[in-house]
């Protein structure tokens, strides 16, 4: 037990000092995420879109490959991306290894699918009718697309809070491509890994228990975003 | 020049003609419906003038712009005026005028007191009400209805229809209405087109169909459920045909009696055929002879 109240002890102390490395985990980890989250969406929304509503041939195929990509291992994406920015490696002349720009990329090849997936189930729940009745009365691809993200709204919110979380916890990948180098681009997740790694338990428990309290805090603003104004769908009738 | 004309349209589903040759005309402020038993084709031919489905025979011309009101009444969730807005602006109408006419659209329909409510909280009959109030407030040069009324409750079916009825005869524009039941079309439509297995089968204005049904098929499918067969023509009546009455010239036998809310549906059996006729009060029972005098009905050629 005394790990866990030591824990909470030195959390307490890293917040209430504002504790500079503890300032620039939080940075990091809130960029990590705020900027793959942000691409992830960018270019996963209007996949997701496409595959979703789209009638062409192989959609099948893609969306069974969007839904794989939900389980990829990151330690897998992780070495992969690591490997292809080796300096004699095709990524190589970019100088991505070991820096902030990679972890960037690093973390948007994994929200990007659990974006793409999320958003095609969401977009196939939409009331039936209502997308081909926007088209008869006139409406262009591009209403047609804000029309249904805005009646998906639930669902892409679902899978924008599961892109942000998996950027929050996120340690395999953004190991291997980042490097976890202390003060440059560690995480309060990987930072949580190294000092486990180095038998720091209580740290590695105080940076624990501040990323599981940003982790509750932002998914709670975006559920609110979610469910909090749409309570007067209470008067919902069966027909 | 007409609305719309087609000449010769042909339409295919997969590899079925399932429009075979029409050919027909909606002229400005001229409420066309089409009627049909299922599978004739209508939704495809309304499908093909909406532009939705292609041609693969024939031409067809529409001038100006073409709205279709679909069979699902899909609504956003929003309130029910934002959807009518919203309507409004995939049809390119400028904010400024969207309030104004989506609630003179609603009004007409008279649901403009449905206006600030949650689309999703709406019974079926509101969704419909709704659904066609959209359709109305784009004000397009041509509308298009695909059985705007399926689904409803009779009593619901019969107020929406009066109502869309009244609010059509203020358009300027074309309407093109499919319609299942006959009712609906004889409350709507100023021209009333029969289509059978993908052809039209009769057109007219519903009194000159009903009146004189081009043949025994159409007349049929109009109403026509009385048979006497004489030497080598028949003749086919409706109800209102059949007088039960002593003095009349026909003897007949009643073999069923279906009560209805005002008087009974009689089924009578005749020397040559079979008629149907309404009578005002109960009492008739099976086997019950009774005379009856025939004042109308249409006579073909037997098959």
């Amino acid at each position: 037990m005394n790990f866990f109240l030591d824990g909470f002890e030195q959390a307490w102390e890293l917040i209430s000092s504002r504790d500079p490395f503890l300032m620039h985990l939080l940075r990091i980890t809130l960029q990590v995420v705020a900027i793959s989250t942000g691409a992830a969406l960018l270019l996963g929304l209007p996949i997701g879109l496409a595959l979703g509503l789209g009638r062409f041939r192989g959609r099948g195929g893609l969306v069974v490959l969007a839904n794989a990509g939900l389980g990829l291992p990151p330690v897998v994406i992780g070495l992969i991306l690591a490997l292809l920015m080796f300096p004699q490696a095709p990524l190589g002349r970019f100088d991505l290894l070991f820096t902030l720009k990679g972890v960037y990329i690093a973390q948007t090849c994994l929200a990007l699918p659990v974006v793409v997936a999320l958003t095609i189930s969401a977009v196939r729940e939409l009331a039936p009718g209502l997308l081909d009745q926007a088209r008869a009365f006139g409406a262009g691809p591009f209403a047609m697309a804000r029309l249904a993200l805005r009646e998906a709204r639930i669902g892409v919110l679902a899978a924008t809070i599961a892109a942000v979380g998996s950027g929050l916890s996120e340690v395999g990948a953004i190991v291997l491509v980042g490097g976890n180098i202390r003060g440059y681009d560690q995480t309060l997740a990987t930072a949580a890994l190294e000092s486990v790694g180095a038998g720091r338990y209580a740290e590695g428990m105080a940076i624990g228990i501040i990323l599981l309290g940003l982790i509750v805090v932002i998914s709670g603003l975006l559920t609110w975003l979610q469910y909090g104004r749409v309570r007067y769908q209470r008067g919902w009738s069966a027909s | 020049m007409s609305l719309v004309a087609l000449t010769d349209v042909v339409v295919r589903r997969g590899r079925r003609d399932v429009v075979r040759g029409v050919s027909m005309t909606i002229d400005r402020g001229e409420t066309v419906a089409v009627l049909g038993p299922n599978g004739a084709g209508k939704s495809t031919l309304l499908e093909a003038v909406g532009g939705v489905l292609p041609i693969a025979r024939g031409s067809l011309s529409v001038d100006g712009r073409a709205a279709s009101v679909l069979q699902t009444p899909g609504l956003a969730r929003r309130s029910v005026r934002a959807n009518v807005e919203l309507a409004l602006a995939w049809w390119g109408v400028p904010r400024r005028q969207r309030r104004a006419r989506g609630m003179e659209a609603l009004e007409q329909l008279r649901a403009a007191h449905l206006a600030k409510r949650d689309a999703r909280s709406l019974s079926g009959g509101e969704r419909r009400r709704v659904h066609v109030a959209r359709g109305l407030a784009l004000r397009p040069d041509l509308l298009l209805l695909d059985e705007p009324f399926a689904g409803l409750d009779p009593e619901t079916r019969a107020v929406l229809c009066e109502d869309t009825s009244s609010a059509l005869r203020q358009e300027a524009g074309g309407v093109l209405v499919v319609v299942h039941d006959r009712a609906e079309a004889w409350a709507l439509a100023d021209r009333l087109v029969v289509m059978m297995d993908g052809s039209i089968e009769a057109s007219g204005t519903p009194g000159a169909l009903l009146a004189a049904p081009q043949s025994a098929q159409v007349a049929r499918f109009l109403g026509y459920d009385g048979e006497l067969r004489r030497g080598d023509s028949s003749t086919l009546t409706r109800p209102a045909h059949v007088l039960i009455e002593p003095a009349g010239d026909l003897p007949a036998t009643v073999t069923r009696v279906v009560p209805q809310q005002d008087g009974v549906r009689v089924e009578l059996e005749l020397a040559d055929g079979v008629l149907r006729a309404w009578y005002p009060e109960p009492g008739l029972a099976p086997g019950d002879r009774v005379r009856v005098r025939l004042v109308g009905g249409v006579s073909f050629p037997a098959p």
